[in-house]
């Protein structure tokens, strides 16, 4: 049997199968078992977690184990570094990977929606993560092909350790504290890392005033992943267009505005940046267009809000009061965005096709950005993170 | 081998339970009786018809409406507050939401710990993230009442006939005859 050999997933070279270690398959068993029997698991298998193995995540930062990084007071219950590491080392994260873990409670702790219970809610949003700075290369985060795709485990399990402490900490087991009527399948992960290198715009985190050379973590509370053919077109008018098309879907409404985060393949970038456009530019387009009739809106029972919840509902609901829009100069026409920032952009994806995606981010009152970000720390304490 | 204990990662130490009602007044007559409003549609009719049902078959003195400022999380302190100062037992509904289920049962035992008598509110649909949040604030057997799904899309007389439904559990869970 010596010579036998199988190639490795990753094509990697031959591998001789007496240097496969070898296992207690009743104790891996075991393990597994314990876990899915404690409910402390997103249904996949978790990696089993000792005090040894966490010292090696704690280690990554200058933090006090027992700093809160993400309270929700309502539910008595709070995250403190050690616990946040502890669900990272169960998520299958490597112990480098924990300052991207950090950044992004760091981030998420900003956020208006989470700690005031929006994972609790039916309409089942999930957090999302969008990754920038050299941070990426040097843990392989997946910027390009299948960027939202499986196959990268950092990717994968910066996601997974977010939800891990979200059901563990938190107690938002669905079916319990989680009422998510269907939710969506960026709740087991969704970290992305930005294609700075395929990207013909500075990157996300330069926005926030850091430079190029820093490392940062968005957070986004998102719904959905929809994707964008448009594979036809060189004229960024064209594009600009198809995109709003999706963005101003009745079907996004549950309030009188939604917000999107662009994630442009690098082909779209360029036919944006080849003719002269900006990021703030594709912003103010999109916004511009991000517009429906009011008819359209009555067709589908949308052309008001709730005096109540703001929601959207029929004008003839006893509960109904006029949107915004109709008191405005053009009350036909109704804006489902405040801003062009409500449009956030950042690049990922293979640069072999014009397919892009609109993620739509959850918001309930306005917001000058719909995302909080954190700088990445590695070891040592800096400045500190600020909300956007 | 080194061999190592597994790590909890819930973090989830006992939180001190405190599993106390607040007294009962054996009666209703002539008391205050709060109205706490999550803003949820028809809240504001179901505790209407709720208040109207304890005049007249409790003989309440008076009900008074309070409206949460969000429905997703648990009343606010200054609320909380001043609905104890000014009442003597409280109704609040209507969880029949994700969130809004977990804090109306949240803001029973709150009012419970605060020595004011209370029944919550939540749709049958939203039993489970009820009991959750009961266990969550040390009060697992807490009792909350849950309508009938849905309460939403009532129309009136359908609500009225849910709050007939609902006032005989509203009464005995204050502790009053009916």
């Amino acid at each position: 049997m010596a010579e036998l050999t199988h190639e490795t997933a990753s094509g990697a070279a031959p591998m001789e199968l007496g240097d496969v270690p070898a296992a207690d398959p009743a104790e891996i068993r075991a393990l597994m078992e314990f876990y899915d029997e404690r409910g402390w698991t997103d249904g996949l298998p978790v990696v089993p977690v000792t005090e040894s193995y966490v010292a090696e995540f704690l280690a990554t930062t200058a933090s006090d184990p027992d700093e809160v990084l993400f309270a929700v007071p309502h539910l008595n219950r709070e995250l403190t570094v050690r616990l946040a590491a502890i669900n990272a080392a169960l998520a299958g994260c490597r112990p480098a990977y924990f300052p991207v873990v950090q950044a992004a409670w760091e981030a998420i702790a900003q956020e208006p929606h989470p700690r005031r219970g929006i994972w609790q809610s039916t309409t089942g949003t999930a957090p999302f993560t969008v990754v920038n700075g050299p941070v990426r290369t040097e843990l392989g985060l997946n910027s390009e092909g299948n960027v939202f795709g499986s196959g990268f485990r950092a990717n994968a399990t910066i996601g997974r350790a977010i939800r891990l402490a979200l059901i563990n900490v938190f107690g938002l087991h669905p079916h319990q504290l989680d009422q998510a009527t269907q939710a969506t399948p960026a709740k087991y992960t969704a970290c992305i890392a930005e294609n700075e290198e395929q990207s013909p715009w500075e990157p996300l985190h330069t926005e926030y005033g850091l430079d190029r050379a820093e490392s940062a973590v968005t957070a986004y509370v998102v719904r959905s992943v929809i994707h964008i053919e448009a594979r036809h077109t060189q004229l960024p008018e064209q594009l600009a267009l198809d995109l709003a098309d999706t963005i101003r879907r009745t079907g996004a409404l549950i309030h009188e505005y939604t917000n999107a985060l662009l994630v442009l393949c690098p082909e779209h970038a360029r036919v944006f940046a080849g003719a002269g456009w900006s990021k703030e530019d594709v912003r103010s387009f999109v916004y511009e267009h991000a517009v429906r009739p009011r008819a359209e809106l009555a067709a589908v029972g949308k052309d008001a809000i709730s005096h109540h919840t703001r929601w959207r509902l029929p004008a003839s609901h006893p509960d109904a009061m006029p949107d915004t829009a109709a008191g405005s100069d053009d009350p036909d026409h109704v804006h489902v965005m405040t801003g062009p920032s409500s449009v956030q952009i950042v690049v990922a994806g293979a640069n072999n096709a014009g397919v892009s995606a609109v993620v739509e981010i959850f918001g309930l009152a306005p917001r000058e950005r719909p995302s909080s970000y954190s700088r990445v720390r590695a070891g040592s304490a800096t400045a500190r993170s600020s909300s956007s | 081998m080194v061999r190592e204990a597994l790590l909890d990662p819930t973090g989830m130490d006992e939180r001190a339970a405190d599993g106390t009602l607040a007294p009962r007044p054996g009666t209703l007559r002539g008391l205050t009786v709060g109205l706490l409003d999550n803003t949820k549609p028809n809240a504001t009719e179901l505790l209407a018809h709720l208040g109207a049902g304890l005049e007249s078959r409790a003989g309440v003195g008076e009900t008074r409406l309070y409206t949460k400022d969000y429905f997703g999380t648990p009343v606010q302190e200054d609320l909380l507050k001043q609905i104890a100062a000014e009442c003597d037992v409280v109704v609040t509904a209507v969880g029949d939401c994700g969130s809004c289920s977990a804090a109306t049962v949240a803001d029973g035992i709150l009012f419970e710990h605060a020595g004011v008598p209370a029944v919550s509110i939540t749709s049958d649909s939203f039993l489970m993230p009820g009991r959750a949040m009961a266990r969550l604030q040390g009060f697992p057997g807490f009792e909350f009442l849950a309508a009938r799904h849905p309460i939403a899309s009532l129309d009136s007389d359908e609500l009225r006939r849910r709050a007939e439904e609902l006032l005989p559990d509203v009464l005995r869970v204050l502790g009053a005859e009916g």
